[in-house]
């Protein structure tokens, strides 16, 4: 495996900080150590200890007037670059950063949502001339998100979204329940190839999320919108949308397996043989019910027999308008 | 060797490539920069500088090496050519700031999250302005969970082949397989692989997800070309199912089966009932998602559909 397949240790991190760092400072001139450390997200501790490490390089030599001069000894903590070597200007992109900033707008590009169209396409065309060969790297990797949603809808909620209105949605929910109510928008979120309406919900009166290709219909009232100040968004650190509920243990047969990469699950077990068991949080119990009659036989439920009752006992009444008996 | 006498070492050897106009030779560096001068061997000085070219040039430096004038093959020497090091200048516009600011954080539980911010690193250096965290009403984020994803990348770049373990759906054993790839891509979440597959000799769509352990590369870089003209997105569209042509006619209760109701393409009143034809092309696949609405659908045509719905319910129903 080359260098560059690693996980880069901390030297190339660092390194690459000292060489953003200095044509930052050059350009900020007059900065104090806690400004420049919460720009670069360090502490002033380790933005000093940067500092130092950057005066004792330069050309070979080390003569006087080899070597990057950096003032920041000032009572008040202002950095002066008096001499920045050579390294006055950012280095360019490497590939892995060319390519993620420019697939990363390729898929806002995709996206329903109120940013800005023009600056998108401004901020990719002049990326591309400032990448140069670096961009090759983009070439092979793509995104493609999901655009199932009515473009009617998508274009309501981000008329809602940039005019701050309120939305009144007909929704189609995981339970096939159709509903009507006024929310009040808060974000789009594109997560993992699908988008979502995040939006004060003013019947749950809570935040809820919506899933576009779920919303029906989206209306625009002519109410401005009132999310209230203590509404919390959704963390997007948890990663993808979790339910909330009490877990179940399901063992799965081969053929679905892909359970464990639609659904977020708790804890995955292999059992052999290309079964695993799967600890999965499930919201409402009647979409379990839905999932295991899908499923038949490739699916057991190994802590809930009241769940595998409610199964049998759906799949026995449907069976009768098929004028079959179990 | 610690980070920060790496870092520093880096650094110098940085600015020693810059310094000259000329290529620099390789025992000149070696004298110019004390860790190589205090090397304890020739073998030892050697594999740091090759493991700090390479760390240098991942970083995206342009370390040119420059073959000698003699004819023979030899290395004269390297350097750095400042035009070449330095990120040209661009005037991003506030708003177009804030689009990278959310392009970057795409990323954010993925494995470039860091080259999105180093980037913006490099970006914000340039003196414009700073890229804001500020709400602009939209956030995405594409997570790359497979731990396979980060060699992928880098042998795509690179063009090696690469080496992992498979698990095709229903198999219940892992295959051995051998990829150079044609591309990297998402669609609807999920992450694929696309490439020729030596074995099989053939194009092949692989899901990241059911790689088996960690992928490796393999053989030299630069040993294969990807075919012009390839559609990698195309390629994984194809390989995944789509609506078909056939019909179904299905009874649902009124109010319910919503999701079936908006896959319908005529939806007949009939009693308290309404009457759906729906567009399908598996028997199993319809089948699967009747079952799950239990008594709110039932299907009347076709007969085969019929009997899939009916087979499924008797597993379900726990019959012998």
């Amino acid at each position: 495996m080359s260098a560059a397949t690693r996980t880069p240790d901390s030297a190339a991190t660092r390194l690459s900080r000292l060489l953003a760092l200095v044509p930052w400072l050059t350009a900020h001139e007059g900065v104090t150590i806690a400004e420049a450390a919460a720009h670069f997200g360090v502490t002033s501790e380790q933005l000093q200890s940067d500092l130092w490490l950057l005066i004792c390089t330069g050309r070979p030599g080390h003569m006087h007037g080899d070597l990057v001069d950096i003032q920041f000894w000032d009572e008040d903590g202002r950095i002066t670059v008096v001499d920045a070597q050579t390294l006055d200007r950012p280095l360019r992109l490497s590939p892995d950063e060319a390519a993620s900033l420019l697939v990363g707008l390729r898929v806002l590009a995709q996206v329903p949502g109120p940013h800005d169209r023009g600056a998108l396409a401004g901020a990719t065309s002049k990326l591309e001339a400032a990448a140069g060969e670096a961009l090759a790297a983009a070439d092979g990797l793509s995104v493609t998100v999901d655009t199932t949603h009515d473009p009617e809808v998508s274009a309501a909620v981000s008329r809602a979204l940039a005019e701050g209105r309120r939305l009144h949605l007909t929704y189609v929910g995981s339970l096939d329940e159709r509903t009507e109510r006024d929310v009040d928008p808060m974000r789009l979120l594109g997560l993992d190839g699908r988008t979502y309406l995040e939006a004060w919900c003013r019947s749950a009166e809570a935040v809820r999320t919506f899933r576009l290709d779920r919303i029906e219909r989206a209306e625009v009232l002519d109410v401005a919108a009132e999310v209230p100040a203590d509404a919390e968004p959704v963390d997007l650190g948890a990663g993808a949308l979790r339910p909330e509920g009490a877990p179940v243990t399901l063992a799965l047969a081969p053929e679905v397996a892909w359970i464990a990469e639609e659904h977020p699950v708790d804890a995955v077990a292999d059992l052999g043989e290309g079964r695993l068991q799967v600890v999965m949080p499930v919201a409402d119990e009647r979409w379990l019910v839905r999932l295991l009659l899908r499923l038949g036989s490739s699916v057991t439920v190994m802590d809930r027999p009241d769940i595998v009752e409610r199964v049998r006992a759906e799949a026995r009444s449907a069976l009768a308008a098929y004028g079959t008996e179990a | 060797m610690s980070q920060k006498d790496r870092t520093e070492r880096l650094l110098n050897l940085l600015f020693a490539l810059m310094a000259s106009v000329r290529p620099v030779p390789k025992h000149v560096l070696r004298e110019a920069i004390d860790a190589y001068r205090e090397s304890p061997s020739e073998e030892a000085f050697e594999r740091m500088f090759e493991r700090d070219k390479d760390e240098l040039r991942s970083m995206g430096v342009p370390v040119e090496t420059v073959e000698g004038a003699d004819g023979v093959g030899g290395i004269e020497g390297y350097r750095v050519a400042a035009a070449d090091y330095a990120l040209p200048a661009v005037d991003f516009t506030a708003d177009e700031l804030a689009v990278l600011g959310l392009a970057a954080r795409v990323w954010e539980q993925a494995s470039l999250g860091p080259a999105a911010q180093r980037a913006v690193q490099k970006l914000e250096a340039l003196g414009g302005g700073a890229v804001v965290d500020g709400p602009v009403g939209i956030e995405t984020r594409i997570a790359t969970a497979e731990p396979s994803f980060p060699v992928l990348l880098e042998a795509l770049r690179t063009r090696r082949a690469v080496r992992f373990h498979y698990r095709k759906p229903g198999e219940e054993a892992p295959a051995a397989r051998e990829v150079q790839p044609w591309g990297v891509a998402s669609r609807r979440g999920h992450w694929y692989l696309v490439g020729h597959d030596v074995e099989r000799g053939a194009a092949r769509v692989f899901r990241l997800s059911r790689v088996v352990g960690t992928a490796s590369t393999h053989g030299q870089a630069g040993s294969y070309q990807v075919p012009v003209g390839v559609d990698v997105p195309a390629m994984i569209a194809a390989s995944t199912p789509r609506p078909g042509a056939s019909t179904a006619r299905v009874r649902v209760a009124a109010g319910r089966a919503n999701g079936l109701r908006r896959r319908a393409t005529t939806s007949t009143p009939d009693g308290d009932d309404d009457i759906l034809l729906v567009p399908y092309s598996d028997d199993e696949a319809l089948a699967a998602d009747i079952v799950g609405l239990g008594t709110a659908a039932v299907v009347l045509e076709p007969e085969s559909l019929r009997a899939a719905v009916v087979r499924r319910l008797l597993v379900a129903a726990g019959a012998p």
